[in-house]
């Protein structure tokens, strides 16, 4: 029988962390983003406005806000669940496919949330003042089809990373994580060196299919990592 | 009798640190093993070799037919809560009720429910702050309401009181009847559960210095009492562990048949022999560092 | 509850026997289980049963298959005897032993064992 399954319920055994507390942030992100709208309204800035609308949409707080949480979410999924799940009798590889599997669901989770209310922003006239929190450009400005997949791909994304990173705390100690962030770190700068000549060219020719397969690649990349550093992972 | 548990010539490399040297003994099925020794004679790292949460450097280890490192079955039928377990942040005890059952096919929700309430282990408080016994009881519960056939239980003394103490032993003795399982203790408080194991196996740095039937470990241990030289006398020849000498008066811990000639020579000389209890021969055991050198005397002569 | 010197396993099969012997449990009846045994003197359950067997091949109890251990007929009369052969080696001789070092001598003795007895 394979332990996977159990594992994803382990993960989903913390019902608050994983499906209230994005939530709660999502909605003090609310908070926050009405009350610069106040700020700007004080300041002379108008409502409905075009400048306010402009201004409001390219709030990216959302993203940053939640960003922090998932990775943070994802290190923990893995650093103080790994020790628990072994004694309870999980694999290795059972643990490692039902942490993947848990933050698909948790990544779908956000994306419909995030559909939904955007769906209400935007029916109710962005709650009935102007206000900007879900139909922001970061998320697609209100389109579903590409809000769906940003929100899906980001949070899959942010939760493996921080799973990467849980599982080379665990592998290696607290090495583990500095040297996995300076290692991407140089191969982001060795990739800048060589692409920087032709950046305009590149930039130029951008879609945003790139940053989906980007975040595939991403998602990929730290899956795979985490399977072979919890693979050798000695839990004391 | 089968054994449900093999360790064969296990070796455990930590770094430079030779964590089991050589490891070799066997569980029969359905018995009590006590895994006895110091602090750091490496009871908690061969337990984890049996649970699979760790593998090897070198030899073998067999449980229920397989090696149970990633194998699910095997696994399943495995229960071990390590005595420093790590519970994810934020749990109580209810996150641990909840998910236990979904890894042990034969959890029985009934005796989680008893030893909660007779360990009068706190719902509402965080794992992380429950004392050294609430820990310890958070442990047993995991581990006999599993019904595990193999059940590892980690130092599950630390920190009970006797009272827990004995409602432990009752509730895993009444249990046993309808639902037999091999049980290893590892601890270092033996007068606790001495009564309870049917073989034992002490340990020393890493090593395994003996492994027997309980009735037969102190079979030929005895202590020696009386003057110094009387008992430096008696003990010449004979595999001496430890001593301890206060004033004129020594008490020596060793083992191997004492003949009657000794025996005679003994009383002539007012050197009270008694029968070394298992607490006695751990203690000689970890207080002789020759000890183990010795072992590897005998093992190279 | 056990100590030391003997076997544990040794130490059960004396208190049940010693229990047949004082008529607790009376020929025919019912002995506690084994895994009760194991219960009640925190033992092991395997360490138990070799308690118990050692009386079964004694022919002190016998088992009757999914009702339990009982008392053999004559189990009393077979303990007795058994005792008794051990009777001077674990009584007398310790007793002899320590009334010579206090130099109680046999009229004395006598007066003590009846004594002890009309109590």
């Amino acid at each position: 029988m394979s332990t996977l399954i159990s594992s994803t319920k382990l993960h989903l055994n913390k019902r608050e962390i994983t499906f209230a507390v994005p939530l709660y942030i999502t909605g003090l992100v609310a908070v926050v983003s009405v009350l610069i709208s106040f700020l700007f309204w004080r300041a002379g800035s108008q409502p409905g406005s075009e400048g306010w609308i402009s201004g409001s949409q390219s709030n990216p707080g959302i993203l940053y806000s939640l960003a922090g949480f998932l990775v943070y979410l994802g290190v923990q999924s893995v650093a103080t669940t790994f020790p628990f799940a072994l004694s309870l009798g999980a694999t290795r590889r059972g643990f490692a496919g039902g942490t993947v599997l848990w933050a698909v669901l948790v990544s779908a989770y956000l994306a419909f949330v995030f559909a939904v209310l955007t769906t209400i922003e935007i029916a109710t006239d962005h709650w009935f003042a102007g206000f900007y929190v879900f139909d922001v450009y970061v998320l697609g400005a209100g389109d579903l089809s590409r809000l769906l997949p940003t929100v899906f791909l980001g949070t899959l994304s942010m939760l493996t990373i921080g799973g990467v990173f849980g599982a080379a705390w665990l592998r290696f100690g607290a090495r583990g994580p500095q040297v996995i962030g300076v290692g991407v770190g140089l191969v982001l700068v060795l990739a800048l060196i060589v692409l920087i000549p032709s950046a305009a060219e590149i930039l130029g020719r951008f879609e945003l299919w790139w940053l989906a397969v980007t975040a595939a690649v991403v998602i990929a990349l730290s899956s795979a990592g985490m399977w072979s550093l919890l693979r050798s992972a000695i839990v004391r | 009798m089968t054994n449900t548990i093999e360790i064969d010539s296990v070796t455990r490399q930590f770094g430079r640190v030779r964590a089991l040297d050589s490891v070799s003994f066997a569980v029969p099925e359905h018995s009590f093993v006590g895994l006895l020794g110091r602090n750091g004679a490496g009871k908690t790292t061969v337990m984890s070799i049996m649970a699979g949460q760790d593998r090897p450097t070198s030899g073998n280890v067999t449980v229920a037919g397989h090696d149970p490192f990633e194998h699910a079955p095997t696994l399943a039928q495995i229960s071990y809560v390590r005595d420093n377990q790590r519970y994810p942040d934020d749990y109580r005890l209810h996150h641990v009720l909840r998910i236990a059952p979904n890894f042990a096919p034969n959890w029985s929700p009934e005796v989680a429910a008893e030893l909660v309430e007779g360990f009068r282990i706190p719902a509402r408080t965080p794992i992380k702050k429950l004392s050294r016994g609430q820990l310890s009881s958070v442990a047993i519960v995991l581990g006999l309401a599993s019904r595990a056939p193999i059940t590892l239980l980690d130092e599950p003394y630390l920190g009970l009181d006797v009272t827990a103490r004995a409602f432990f032993h009752t509730v895993l003795l009444r249990d046993y009847e309808d639902h037999p399982r091999t049980v290893v203790f590892s601890t270092h408080l033996i007068e606790e559960s001495a009564s309870l194991f049917d073989r034992v196996v002490i340990m020393d740095k890493g090593r395994v210095v003996l492994d027997a039937a309980s009735d037969e470990a102190t079979e030929t241990a005895w202590v020696m009492s009386g003057t110094t030289p009387a008992v430096t006398r008696l003990t010449g020849n004979a595999q001496v562990l430890s001593t301890s000498t206060v004033g004129g008066l020594m008490s020596a811990t060793g083992f191997g048949a004492l003949d009657s000639e000794t025996r005679e020579l003994a009383q002539e000389l007012r050197v009270q022999i008694v029968r070394a209890t298992l607490q006695q021969l751990v203690a000689a055991y970890g207080a002789n560092d020759a000890a183990s050198d010795r072992k590897e005397e005998v093992r190279s002569a | 509850m056990f100590t030391g010197e003997i076997p544990i396993y040794q130490q059960l099969a004396d208190r049940v026997a010693e229990d047949i012997l004082a008529g607790t449990y009376p020929e025919e009846s019912s002995v506690p289980s084994t895994n009760e045994y194991a219960v009640f003197y925190q033992i092991s359950p395997i360490t138990a049963a070799k308690g118990v067997n050692l009386l079964v091949e004694q022919g002190v109890l016998y088992k009757k298959r999914g009702v339990g251990m009982f008392v053999a007929a004559g189990a009393r009369e077979k303990l007795r005897v058994k005792r008794r052969a051990a009777f001077s080696e674990r009584h007398i001789a310790p007793l002899v032993h320590e009334a010579r070092l206090l130099r109680i001598y046999r009229e004395e003795l006598d007066d003590l064992i009846n004594q002890e007895d009309s109590k």
